[in-house]
């Protein structure tokens, strides 16, 4: 397990080194932040300064080392446009993305679970097809467009939610629900085929002919062997939702860490969108870690180094 | 008569057609008394254990006759829900092939071996703790007190397939269906195990239904033994009778296909062909086909024939 766990990290580590190159290459295809920070009319002189100041006159590759060095110490230098430390920038806006991501998950595996093992015990009854109908839309519908819809009908239409803004939990309902929406289809479908196949072994059929009532062979003895392989996914769709969450938070005005990466993207603002993009990558990788570790809570076979 | 089956007959509806598994199987089980169902692989013997618990394939198994009835009681015709309270894990109880897959990986063997326990109300709380402990000794599993929390995966295989004859019997079942308990054990861990029915039944005075294809396990546990055939039960006597005196040609066939230490061929004998589809089976003898003494008369179906006491088979041969 420990070995394991190390390689994990390791492996943890590379990915969060590649993810900085990246990101510190291709931010800088998107354009010269110079020119968004002078006016049109600044003298040449100015310009070279300016670019002296900020260190964007040395060779990428220096450039690189730079930003690595200070990184390692959580120096990730001040954003160009808002004169402050870009990871507090970031790390501000964290508990708002966190907050968002937990809610979405919440909200799957709410509708998941119950779905996905009722349409196993039922293989083929109607909660099996409306399920799969269900699935299908959860696959076909983008984030962006499930939000917008939410806000016309739940919104502007029966005006029972706000639309927008961050705070209570009412605020909370529509971005939740729009982020948590595309995940609940695999989940659903991972559920379902993990209780098929743990339904038709013969541990379960042994409960059965010890007089085990069905509600406990379903929701005890079964849905913890279904959870191994839910468990793995939640841990890459949570890491997704921290990441990848900038569409919904930029409809419902949602100010999280994606909005800001996003904003700073428009600006040019190459420091936030460093720390932003690290710093997501690094959350993702934890939450691979997370899951890893959390197989033994479930499976003891795991735990007990096996 | 504790358990007494007549003319039972199970069918598989599947989409090649209906599948006749059992097909008028009659079957008694007294008190105390172990009977051997023996037959090769597709014969029916696992669809008749699972059909006294009513446990057959979702969807497509069916009692479609007969009747089943458990110290007077009838069972074909009970709910579901009765089923599951009073008779599965309280008077019949059954015990699977595969030790190594019969329990729940991501349980406790304690939780396991106490859910029937539980589920039929017989102890709860501590009492539940040292009831399990109990039935734990009872199978000789070592050191019990210590190991309720461990799970299926730290124990070996002879363990595991006593762990599942502790969930078995701790609710003291009257009769015990043992599918196979043998057959994926080491021959060692299997007199173990043998040894372990001939104690619980001496305990708990259940009857014992054994289903197995190893005619050595049948006759070491057995009084009485019933051969299976294409869904049927072709002969049926004491061990001994069977042994000695084997009167219906697949029988015979069946013990001479049998390997032993000394004998003077080397050759085993093998019964030709297959049998017959159970979706259509043949009107007359179902083991005609292969059969090397077979009549004209075979084509219609045979007598059940009294060859002494408690002795009998269906073959014309015999009339």
């Amino acid at each position: 397990m420990s070995g394991f766990f190390i390689r994990r990290l390791l492996q943890g580590v590379i990915s969060i080194i590649g993810a900085s190159m990246i990101i510190f290459v291709i931010s800088r295809l998107s354009g010269d932040p110079i020119l968004m920070l002078l006016p049109n009319d600044a003298p040449t002189s100015m310009i070279e300064e300016t670019r002296r100041n900020l260190g964007l006159d040395r060779p990428l590759w220096v450039q690189y080392l730079i930003f690595a060095q200070n990184a390692l110490v959580g120096d990730f230098g001040n954003s160009y446009r808002w004169k402050m430390p870009a990871l507090k920038l970031i790390l501000d806006r964290l508990p708002a993305t966190i907050e968002l991501a937990m809610c979405g998950l919440l909200f799957s595996v709410a509708v998941a679970v119950p779905v996905g093992v009722m349409s196993a015990v039922h293989r083929g009854g109607w909660i099996d097809r409306i399920g799969r109908v269900f699935a299908m839309l959860g696959q076909a519908m983008p984030a962006f467009w499930v939000g917008l819809l939410l806000i016309l009908v739940f919104a502007i239409k029966l005006n029972w939610l706000p639309a927008f803004g961050h705070g209570s939990w009412s605020q909370l309902v529509l971005p939740a629900i729009s982020l948590g929406w595309y995940p609940v289809a695999a989940q659903t479908r991972i559920v379902r085929s993990a209780m098929l196949d743990v339904l038709d072994s013969d541990h379960i059929r042994l409960s059965r002919a010890l007089g085990t009532p069905e509600r406990l062979i379903i929701w005890k003895y079964a849905l913890r062997n279904a959870a191994v392989p839910l468990l793995t996914m939640l841990g890459v769709y949570f890491a997704a939702m921290l990441g990848g969450a900038f569409v919904v938070e930029t409809i419902f005005a949602w100010p999280g860490v994606g909005r800001t990466v996003v904003e700073a993207v428009f600006a040019r603002d190459f420091p936030v969108v460093q720390a932003g993009v690290l710093f997501t990558s690094i959350l993702f990788v934890m939450s691979n870690l997370l899951v890893d570790l959390s197989y033994g809570l479930v499976d003891p076979r795991i735990r007990n180094g096996r | 008569m504790l358990l007494s089956v007549r003319d039972l007959q199970t069918h598989l509806h599947l989409k090649r057609g209906v599948l006749r598994a059992v097909d008028g199987v009659s079957l008694d089980v007294a008190e105390g008394e172990t009977l051997g169902l023996v037959g090769e692989s597709g014969s029916g013997k696992t669809l008749t254990g699972l059909s006294l618990l009513r446990l057959l394939p979702k969807g497509s198994g069916r009692i479609v006759g007969g009747s089943i009835k458990l110290d007077g009681q009838e069972l074909t015709t009970l709910s579901e829900a009765a089923l599951a309270r009073d008779i599965r894990g309280r008077k019949i109880a059954m015990i699977m092939q595969d030790p190594m897959t019969s329990l729940n990986p991501v349980f406790s063997i304690g939780d396991q071996v106490g859910s029937p326990l539980r589920n039929h109300d017989i102890a709860r709380g501590a009492a539940l703790r040292s009831a399990v402990v109990d039935v734990l000794q009872r199978v000789r599993l070592p050191s019990p007190a210590d190991r309720l929390g461990d799970y299926p995966h730290q124990f070996s295989g002879g363990q595991r397939q006593r762990i599942v004859a502790a969930m078995a019997i701790g609710c003291t079942p009257r009769l015990l269906v043992a599918d196979e308990p043998t057959t994926a054990l080491d021959v060692t861990i299997q007199v173990q195990i043998i040894n372990l029915l001939r104690n619980i039944q001496a305990d708990t005075g259940a009857g014992i239904i054994l289903i197995t294809h190893d005619l050595g396990v049948a006759a070491s546990l057995c009084r009485r033994i019933a051969v299976m055939y294409a869904g049927q039960i072709i002969e049926t006597g004491p061990v001994r009778a069977i042994y000695r005196t084997p009167s219906h040609p697949y029988t015979q066939a069946l013990l001479a296909a049998i390997p032993r230490l000394g004998a003077k061929r080397a050759r085993l004998t093998a019964i030709a062909g297959q049998p017959p589809s159970l979706i259509d089976p043949p009107t007359g003898c179902r083991f005609a086909a292969r059969c090397t003494l077979r009549m004209d008369k075979c084509a219609e179906a045979p007598p059940n024939v009294t060859l002494s006491d408690g002795h009998s088979a269906a073959c014309w041969k015999l009339v």
